[in-house]
């Protein structure tokens, strides 16, 4: 799909989301459901299979996040994949992030983890993110066991890499 | 030449005259001979009549005078005989005449016919003597002609000799060149690769050292983060990313 699709796409969403009075929570529910999908072969198949009835792929949908995402983030994504765009859920949702915050004028700072972060770490950390780039940024964690531990953070093109994985290779590089 | 003919010619009729003359004179026998013939044909013992010897000697005396008168004649007789120098006259003048006769012949086409022999055999000699001297040119020309191509062979073979050797030598030479580069390429090879297998060696020495140590490392720290130290690990990034 097309650039300019995803941006229409990812206004879309915006407009859904901030009719709501949770925006921001459709915009990280989104988020997350996109690097879940990001994560699962079988899961961006069946979503972005044409054969499967669309009311299925919205079934399956239901089923995943009905219970735990807000009703507008599950309408969100079951118009999605309705529309037969559950192959580019991922770019759409990185779409509205990044829309979102930069109408907020601030930055997505994608932080990759092997564990979820509190609410305190994330504040902390985009305190010093902010310190650091002189960006204010807006925290997206990603759960990513291969990091093993510690954190990467990229906000824009700027990758800070804090992680166990990156460690262990430089280690293996020393030799 | 012609002087020379002439005198020999003269001297040849002068030969020819006098000795036909004395052999003619040479014909009478000599002085006592003369003398002693004589007296045996007035005595009658050589043939003929010897009214002499049958003298019946009854003049003894008569006889005796008779003898020395008849032997004054004949001594008489014997000295009037022909000389054996001086020819007769007649003897003169027909060998004058032969002789002139001979020596207008000779003159008339003797003399003439030999010059022309004799200029003949001289142009014959000059033209051999010529032909000669040109005989000996051309032999003396072919003789240099040879000598200098003979020279120009030896010097060709002395310079395809000369040419041959420094090729020879330009050969060996770039051969022990080839040689040397070869050997020196070979020897640089074996040692590029010798330390390229070396280097290989260590790169995977090295690989598998990292391999087991990182390994080992990931066990210990994947068997070491549990929540706890995630929790630690996360503090300590904050912490840095803030101070930097």
């Amino acid at each position: 799909m097309s650039e300019d699709r995803i941006t229409k796409y990812a206004e879309a969403v915006l407009a859904v989301a901030s009719a709501e009075s949770g925006g921001l929570e459709v915009e990280d529910e989104l988020f997350r459901f996109a690097r879940a999908v990001e994560g699962s072969d079988d899961l961006r198949r069946t979503l972005s299979d044409s054969k499967i009835p669309a009311a299925r792929r919205q079934q399956i949908v239901e089923d995943l996040i009905g219970g735990q995402a807000t009703p507008a983030t599950t309408a969100v994504i079951s118009m999605i994949v309705a529309a037969g765009r559950g192959g580019d859920i991922q770019r759409i949702a990185d779409e509205v992030v990044a829309l979102g915050a930069a109408s907020r004028a601030k930055a997505v700072a994608e932080v990759y983890s092997v564990i979820e972060l509190t609410e305190d770490q994330q504040v902390r950390l985009a305190s010093s993110l902010q310190s650091a780039t002189g960006k204010e940024v807006e925290i997206k964690v990603i759960i990513d066991e291969s990091v093993m531990g510690g954190l990467l953070v990229q906000i824009e093109d700027e990758v800070i890499d804090g992680t166990v994985r990156t460690r262990l290779k430089q280690l293996r590089e020393a030799f | 030449m012609k002087k020379r003919i002439f005198v020999a010619s003269i001297l040849g009729a002068l030969l020819l005259t006098f000795g036909m003359a004395g052999s003619a004179s040479a014909a009478g026998a000599s002085a006592e001979e003369c003398i002693l013939t004589e007296w045996l044909e007035e005595k009658g013992y050589l043939g003929g009549d010897h009214s002499g010897d049958h003298a019946d000697g009854h003049d003894g005396d008569h006889a005796a005078l008779h003898d020395e008168e008849l032997l004054k004649d004949i001594k008489k007789k014997c000295k009037e005989a022909p000389s054996y120098i001086m020819p007769e006259l007649k003897e003169v003048i027909w060998g004058g005449g032969a002789f002139l006769v001979l020596l207008g012949l000779m003159m008339w086409k003797g003399f003439p016919a030999v010059k022309r022999i004799m200029n003949e055999r001289s142009e014959k000699i000059a033209s051999d003597l010529d032909q000669a001297d040109q005989a000996k040119s051309d032999a003396q020309a072919v003789k240099t002609q040879y000598e200098a191509e003979l020279a120009d062979a030896k010097s060709e073979a002395s310079r395809i000799i000369d040419e041959a050797r420094q090729q020879a030598e330009s050969l060996r030479s770039d051969l022990q060149e080839r040689a040397e580069s070869d050997i020196a390429d070979m020897r640089s090879q074996a040692a590029a690769d010798l330390e390229a297998a070396r280097e290989r060696a260590m790169s995977d020495l090295q690989a598998e050292v990292a391999d087991i140590v990182v390994g080992a490392a990931e066990r210990v720290v994947e068997a070491n983060l549990d929540a706890e130290a995630q929790t630690r690990l996360i503090e300590n990034y904050i912490d840095q990313v803030g101070s930097d």
